[in-house]
């Protein structure tokens, strides 16, 4: 997100609790959020993708929640008003092919107005079609399968280049420029996982009644658009659904995470963009000093990015009176790869546990396999599920499992050694030294996974590892 | 009632979580933000709850937001006896 957009999502957010405390704050936030749906999509060249994908994410998101909803609460006042809402956004958006010579609020120009109404109709007609499947369980495991095809297909580079190349020649586009990056679809990672995480809990009969309005701001809630948090249906309509003033506006809060987000994101991580590690740089450092700083710069680089963006996200949230959860707590401060892992992108792993990790390890201590046989499977498992999240490659599958295996490794240190370290930490002054040198360690050994992380290929990354250890 | 329920949570804790059956765990000390209990360690814990006491903690319910502490976890059984 650029500066001015973010000024902007402030103003927006603070607009809403200006004008309204109660139920219409709810309706400006929808309104705000669907539309930063469609401004914040980046330009695409299959042409009118960068309108179509976004129109997909909210007739997906649409047909879910009528197939898990009651009928009479689909065809309630309310919720039709808001279908109908949604639909005249869409069509203000396609206006704006006509009112304007350039592209307003899309990246590209809007299609033309009779697509968008054929594509509400096939809209309509799929909702409609949705909400008399009178199956809600089957509806949600099918949209949970369908979701993860769906991220691994956008995820692997070669699926999504033959997806690409089927769309171009679809359009009347040549296919020989295809490339995997033609169907960057902003947020859809983050939308598909809030959405796995409302149908589980269908299943499981949790998910609180919530309306389409709801639904719909809980998944493209603009702050968290683009890179999260992945907050909790029930705690955001709580926050939601909670009259909120001008005068409750923490200020002190806001102030402090709004400036110490851009002094991260625009300060500190885009400074170090410039000697981080990358694909463009790993071969021309020969080095190993120079190897090192890039790698360190690059740890420093994403930690300040990506936190940085959170706090900036949770400070325009809170404009607004929602308190997105915290998604970093000092991770790199940690004295173990356990305590990293509870405080790095705290969201997504905390989604991993609940709906992979716990069911996981719940089913396998219901067998005769040995304890340490069920934690090295679930944390293979789950951290390769967070490596492939990133992107279906080789490299981020060794990223995942090296930081699978490290968390084993930790677990069955503890198990062993826990009772003397404790007896040998007596002192504070042990303690400290405990703390500082497993802080270090654990960076270090972070920071060795990063390489895989940002280098596509593991040939590029075991070069550069080569390389750090002076060895070519 | 409360010292009840954490009395036993606290022994299995101790004993079967981290080894050492002579450690105090007070109600009020942090379980899972602190590191004391890892991932693993908790759903095993949340076994033992669900069969100790008869009833059913979630998997989306293993984290620090639900329960923290002892006292947290023993208010949260009470509230489904």
């Amino acid at each position: 997100m650029t500066l001015p957009q973010i000024a902007l999502g402030a103003f927006l957010a603070l607009l809403a609790t200006f004008l309204f405390s109660g139920k219409r704050r709810g309706f400006l936030l929808f309104t705000f959020s669907l539309l930063a749906l469609f401004a914040l999509q980046p330009a695409l060249p299959i042409r009118y993708f960068d309108f179509w994908l976004p129109t997909l994410a909210l007739g997906l998101v649409m047909g879910l929640w009528a197939g898990i909803t009651p009928l009479e609460t689909v065809l309630s006042k309310e919720n039709l008003l808001s279908a109908a809402w949604a639909a005249t956004l869409l069509l203000l958006l396609g206006l704006t092919r006509i009112i304007f010579p350039n592209p307003f609020l899309t990246a590209s120009l809007a299609p033309r107005m009779q697509y968008i109404f054929l594509a509400l109709v096939i809209l309509a007609l799929g909702i409609f079609l949705s909400s008399r499947v009178r199956a809600p369980r089957q509806m949600a495991q099918a949209g949970t399968l369908a979701l993860v095809l769906l991220l691994i297909v956008l995820k692997s580079p070669q699926l999504s280049l033959w997806s690409a190349q089927l769309l171009r020649v679809l359009n009347g586009q040549s296919a020989e420029t295809a490339s995997s990056f033609d169907l960057r679809w902003l947020g859809f990672s983050y939308i598909a996982f809030r959405l796995i995480h409302t149908l589980q809990d269908h299943i499981k009969g949790r998910l609180p009644s919530v309306s389409l309005q709801e639904y719909i701001t809980y998944l493209f809630f603009y702050p968290a658009l683009s890179a999260g948090p992945i907050d909790r249906v029930e705690r955001f309509v709580k926050d939601l659904r909670a009259p909120f003033h001008l005068a409750e506006i923490d200020w002190v809060f806001i102030t402090r995470r709004m400036t110490l987000g851009l002094f991260k994101k625009f300060i500190l991580a885009d400074s170090l963009a410039l000697i981080a590690l990358s694909p463009a740089n790993a071969a021309q450092v020969t080095r190993a000093p120079w190897a090192w700083i890039l790698l360190y710069a690059y740890a420093l680089q994403i930690y300040f990015d990506f936190s940085g963006y959170t706090d900036l996200a949770l400070g325009v949230a809170r404009l607004a009176g929602i308190q997105l959860p915290e998604n970093f707590n000092q991770p790199y401060l940690k004295p173990n790869l356990t305590q990293f892992w509870n405080s790095w992108h705290m969201s997504l792993t905390q989604w991993l546990r609940a709906y992979v990790f716990n069911p996981l390890t719940r089913a396998l201590r219901g067998t005769s396999l040995p304890v340490w046989s069920i934690i090295l499977l679930t944390q293979l498992v789950s951290m390769t599920l967070i490596g492939l999240w990133h992107g279906v490659t080789l490299n981020f599958l060794i990223w995942g499992l090296w930081h699978g295996l490290g968390l084993f490794l930790h677990n069955r240190w503890q198990d062993a050694f826990r009772v003397r370290v404790t007896a040998w930490a007596g002192t504070p002054a042990r303690q400290a030294l405990l703390a500082v040198s497993g802080a270090v360690f654990t960076f270090q050994y972070v920071a060795l996974g990063w390489i895989w992380f940002v280098l596509p290929t593991p040939q590029t990354a075991l070069a550069f590892l080569f390389r750090l250890f002076g060895a070519a | 009632m409360t010292q009840e329920i954490i009395q036993p949570i606290a022994t299995f804790i101790a004993a079967e979580i981290l080894k050492q059956p002579k450690r105090s765990i007070q109600p009020a000390e942090a379980l899972i933000s602190s590191g004391l209990i890892d991932s693993f360690s908790l759903v095993d814990l949340g076994l033992f709850v669900e069969e100790t006491f008869g009833v059913r903690i979630e998997d989306t319910e293993l984290n620090a937001e639900t329960f923290d502490t002892l006292e947290q976890l023993a208010r949260l059984i009470q509230s489904r006896q």
